[in-house]
Parts: C-alpha cells; sequence; structure tokens
C-alpha cells in the first residue's frame, strides 16, 4: 500500500514543510518539472507526496483520501467536526503560527473578557433590535468557543471571506473572530482582543488520517518519529 | 396520514382535535432566519440549510413552535387562542433519524397563567399516557420565575441577577458564575484612559471622551454599541466585578438551587428554604402555589410529578415553568417537553405582551417505547 503525504502547493507553508521534511532525512522532490502537483521521497518508493491548497490539506486527511498531510491546526478544526476522532495531530512542526482569537473595537472599555461579551450579547437584542454580530469565516470554531466554552448562545455570524477586521468599523459586523500572527492589524482596525479571547493557538502541523491500515506499519510510525524529531 | 408517520398517529391526531385547538398546517420549508435568531448560531449545524435563488436561507422546519406563532401574528387573530400541529421535523441528529415526527399544542394569549401551565402539563401527560400504555413515566418540572424571585431576594446588582437568569437551566455556567460571586477578582483594572473619569464619576466626560475616539478612530457612534451604552456599562461594571456575595446568601442560592421533591412537598418546601434563606419570595411562592392548585384541579398526581428548581432552559424566551415527561428505561428517554416562552411572542414581532405555554411529543421515542424497544 502507498502512502500519500500533501503537503502545502506554494508560499512560504511549502518551502518551511519541504525544510522540516529535508531535516527529517526526508528529501522531497517534484515529479516532472517544479509546478508540479505530484511528488516523491527520494529513497522512499512506497511513499508518494501530493501538493495541494492548505484548505485541501485539512479535507483530504479528514476524509482519509491522504494519509498525511501538512497544514495549520485552525484549518483542521476548521473544516472537521469531531476532528479528534478523525485525525491526529501527530507533530507539531514550528511554523506557521498563528492565534484565532475575539477581537472587539479597542473603545468598548467595558469589554475585557468573555463574560463582558456575554453580558453584552445577553442585552442586545433588545438594545439594538438584533443580535449581536461576528464576522468570521471560522464558523465552527467560533461556534464551539462561544456555545460550548463560554454558554453564549445569543450572536450571528457574519460570513467573511476577507479583511475581516476592517467589518466592525466598517458597521459590516459589530465584532470579529480571525487569525493574527502579531496583532499589528488588528491594532491599526483598533480592535483588541479579549482577556481570555484566544480560541486557538495555531501552527502547522503534520496530521495523519486515523486509518486502521496504519497500526502496526512500520513506515507511519518511522515518518512520524522522523518529523517530529525535525519539528 | 403522512407518509412514513408512526401507526399510532392517525389516533393521535383524533385525540389532538379533542383539545379544543384547531390543526395548523406549517410549510416544511421555513425562512432560517427566526429560527437562527432566536435559538442561535449554534442551531446552524443542526437544520438542513439552503439557499433560494435570490439568496434568501431556507431550512427544513426544525420545530413548530415558532412558525406556529409566526402564523398566528401574521394572521393577526384574536387572543386566547390555542393551535395544534402534527407533522414531520427535520434536524441532524447523532442518534435516531434525521427526519422525525412531532405533534404538540400551543396556547397563546390565556391570561391565567396557573391554568394554562397546568393544562399543558396535564394534556401532555394525558396524550403520552394514552399512547404509551403501561410505560413507567415520570415528569420533572421547573420554574424560572422562582429562580428570578430567588435572585432578586439575594439583593444583587442588577447586571448579576441578569447573568444568573440568563445562565438559568445551564448548569456549568451557573456553577461558574456562583464561584465568581463567592471569590471575585479585583485586580481587574480599568484601561487607563478612562480610569480617571471612573474616578471622579464624570459620565458625561467619559461618554464624551468615548464619542471623541470612535469618531477619531473612524467608528459609527450608532452603527454599533453607542458611546452611551459603553459608558454606562463601564460604570455599571466595577460594581460587578466587585460584588461578592456572602456565605449566608451564597448558601441559600446553592440550597435553592439543590431543591428536589415531589410536587405535593414543594409548596412546604419552598416556604421553607424562603424562611431559613430570610427572602420575600411571596409572589412567586403564590404563583407557584396557583399552579399546583390548578394541577391538582386538573386531576394531576401531584406526587407523580417532581419539582427540581435548577431545571430550565437557557433560552432568552424562555419565562417560567418547563417541564419534561420521560420513560424511565436504562437511562431517561424524553417523550415530551414543554414550557412557557412569554417573551417568544414580542421577539417575533408581536405588537403586544402574549403570553404563551406549549408542548411537544416526540413520536419516533414514543413509537420506540411502543415496540417495547
Amino acid at each position: 500500500m502507498t502512502l500519500t503525504v500533501a503537503l502545502p502547493s506554494k508560499g512560504r507553508m511549502k518551502d518551511d514543510a519541504i525544510a522540516v521534511f529535508a531535516r527529517a532525512g526526508l528529501t522531497v522532490s517534484a515529479i516532472g518539472n517544479d509546478r508540479s502537483y505530484r511528488g516523491r521521497i527520494d529513497g522512499i518508493d512506497d511513499v508518494e507526496v501530493a501538493f495541494l491548497s492548505a484548505s485541501e490539506i485539512a479535507r483530504e486527511v479528514g476524509a482519509g483520501a491522504v494519509d498525511f498531510g501538512v497544514t495549520g491546526e485552525d484549518l483542521v478544526r476548521e473544516s472537521l467536526a469531531r476532528a479528534d476522532e478523525r485525525v491526529e495531530i501527530a507533530a507539531r512542526l514550528g511554523f506557521g503560527n498563528a492565534d484565532v482569537v475575539v477581537a472587539v473595537p479597542d473603545i468598548w472599555k467595558d469589554v475585557d473578557s468573555m463574560a463582558d461579551l456575554g453580558d453584552v450579547a445577553a442585552d442586545f437584542r433588545s438594545r439594538h433590535g438584533r443580535r449581536l454580530t461576528i464576522a468570521t469565516k471560522y464558523w465552527r470554531l467560533t461556534q464551539n468557543f462561544f456555545s460550548t466554552r463560554h454558554g453564549i448562545q445569543l450572536y450571528r455570524i457574519v460570513e467573511s471571506l476577507g479583511a475581516t477586521e476592517g467589518a466592525p468599523a466598517s458597521g459590516a459586523a459589530d465584532i470579529i473572530v480571525d487569525i493574527t500572527t502579531t496583532g499589528s492589524t488588528l491594532k491599526a482596525n483598533h480592535l483588541r482582543i479579549l482577556s481570555d479571547g484566544v480560541i486557538l493557538r495555531s501552527e502547522a502541523c503534520l496530521v495523519r488520517a486515523r486509518k486502521p491500515g496504519h497500526d502496526g506499519d512500520p513506515r507511519v510510525a518511522a515518518l512520524i518519529e522522523a518529523v517530529r524529531s525535525a519539528g | 396520514m403522512q407518509f412514513g408517520a408512526p401507526d399510532f398517529a392517525a389516533d393521535l391526531a383524533r385525540a389532538l382535535d379533542a383539545l379544543e385547538a384547531p390543526r395548523v398546517d406549517i410549510p416544511v420549508i421555513q425562512p432560517a432566519e427566526p429560527f437562527l435568531d432566536m435559538a442561535g448560531e449554534d442551531l446552524r449545524r443542526r437544520i438542513f440549510l439552503t439557499e433560494s435563488e435570490t439568496g434568501e436561507s431556507l431550512c427544513l422546519r426544525p420545530e413548530f413552535t415558532i412558525p406556529v406563532c409566526r402564523a398566528h401574528i401574521a394572521e393577526t387573530v384574536a387572543t386566547p387562542r390555542r393551535y395544534s400541529y402534527l407533522g414531520q421535523v427535520f434536524r441532524q441528529r447523532r442518534e435516531g433519524g434525521n427526519e422525525f415526527f412531532q405533534a404538540g399544542v400551543e396556547d397563546l394569549g390565556e391570561t391565567d397563567e396557573a391554568r394554562a401551565d397546568a393544562r399543558a402539563v396535564s394534556e401532555a401527560r394525558a396524550l403520552i399516557a394514552q399512547f404509551t400504555p403501561g410505560a413507567d413515566l415520570s415528569i420533572i418540572l421547573g420554574d424560572q420565575s422562582v429562580f428570578e424571585a430567588v435572585v432578586a431576594g439575594l439583593g444583587l446588582p442588577a447586571g448579576w441577577q441578569k447573568r444568573l437568569i440568563h445562565a438559568f437551566g445551564n448548569e456549568q455556567a451557573l456553577d461558574a458564575m456562583i464561584a465568581r460571586l463567592a471569590n471575585p477578582d479585583a485586580s481587574a483594572q480599568p484601561d487607563a484612559s478612562v480610569a480617571g473619569f471612573l474616578a471622579r464619576g464624570d459620565v458625561a466626560g467619559l461618554e464624551a471622551h468615548i464619542e471623541q475616539v470612535m469618531q477619531e478612530t473612524g467608528y459609527s457612534t450608532h452603527a454599533s454599541r453607542s458611546p452611551a451604552e459603553i459608558a454606562a456599562r463601564l460604570i455599571g461594571k466595577q460594581a460587578l466585578d466587585a460584588t461578592r456575595l456572602s456565605p449566608g446568601s451564597l448558601d441559600a442560592l446553592k440550597a435553592f438551587l439543590a431543591l428536589d421533591v415531589a410536587l405535593d412537598r414543594a409548596a412546604p418546601a419552598l416556604s421553607d428554604f424562603a424562611r431559613h434563606a430570610g427572602l420575600d419570595i411571596s409572589l412567586a411562592q403564590q404563583a407557584f402555589e396557583a399552579r399546583l392548585d390548578a394541577l391538582s384541579e386538573r386531576g394531576e398526581d401531584l406526587a407523580s410529578i417532581r419539582w427540581r428548581a435548577a431545571f430550565g432552559r437557557p433560552l432568552d424566551y424562555y419565562t417560567g415553568i418547563v417541564f419534561e415527561i420521560s420513560a424511565r428505561r436504562g437511562g431517561d428517554l424524553v417523550l415530551a417537553g414543554g414550557g412557557r416562552y412569554d417573551r417568544l411572542m414580542e421577539l417575533l414581532g408581536a405588537q403586544e405582551p402574549i403570553p404563551a405555554v406549549g408542548f411537544s411529543l416526540w413520536l419516533d421515542r414514543i413509537e420506540s417505547v411502543r415496540a417495547g424497544k
């Protein structure tokens, strides 16, 4: 049986992933030209590399269509319901670091915590005739964090596929859930992360599909071991 | 009867006909907005959503109460008025099928609340008893208005009362709040930019400052929270953060939430509690006892119904009684649920307050009890 490893197809993520594999003693080379979407690991015959977009990788690993993938934990947890039943975070790779956070307009000086936000959400409809709105592309992470972790039900999600941090100032939404690395974009838009508003500290991970065939397969254990020691 | 309906559905329809509650027809395809707006975003992953050609969010009917109430408001008919329904609902469930039948009654505008509450419990119980003969049933009842009276009696600031009432029925959230009231975290300091206004109690200055910052940073002062709203909550929040419940009040709150007695002993248990805690909750007690009397008048056996003080639903339109009827078999299987939702009609756009109570039966579960599964 051939093992398939999905790696990011472009950008920093691709370079960093290939670098980690190289440190692990696994040299990835593209089949055909550099732009090819298929590759192999030199010296190992039965491992195939597929170059995909990071969000596709999360879905493909979740569906078990590939055995391993390198992608952000945020995408794994956002794309997959009950992610831990379907995939294993086999190794954390130390790049692609980004936090998924809840941020409010900085001028909301009375809102420091999720508990404060819960108060505001509970009253929002009677004050404004509508629910509190959250701009985000992270539907699942937002719902889990607000509903399950903090018991906040009364809000509406406004889907945002780009420039989420501009939504509160433009009036498209009241607050946001978005990804941030340095926080500078949030600051530039006069937004502030709540004290307990970090939903997920994400980084690139080696993610394994939980497939029964993996049990007792020495290549699976060896690949994880090698990447872990290099991550 | 509709395809796929359980074999007792025709008999159940006849039983509903006898309840002075004309049947309403509710379309299977519904606008999704009212459901998401009332129950929250969490519902999104439990319903079947689609979009119309023009981009309107539509869903397969996930329940009947909200569409029945909307239909009532749209037709502007006089109250009191009762409706019944029987049909398929569609939800994404981990257990059981995604499409199943529900039946129920909504009782809108009856101002004798004790009587309407008792009628809902009694009709639901009678229907369940009729259609699951021989089953070992348990009935549990809770009442948010008694909890609201207790919380008000403890003398907590309005903000804390709201928080606790909002969390009623969510044990975890309520526990966290009680822990916080026992041990407030006074370490949080107000932001330096507003601390001066707060220290001086300068509300007008605070508002003006917030308004100025919003204008400078390109935030609308009316599209979302206004300067006045932020300033008012900032001032109130200092009191909230510092609120500490005395050990006596904490014990009272915990003792109340632990109350769990049969209804025939509920009135003395509640008055014992109030006396021990030194709380005046007599109005809530009267309403509670009026409902007990109304249940007795309907011939209900109070000893067979349990009152659990902490039992509630953490949705902001439930206001009073909530109840569930279950079959005891291994784990309890809820066959019927109901409650008072006085706030829903106004949230859905009714021009005046309309008291409302209703119940719903889970036909798939009733069928499995009938089959002895």
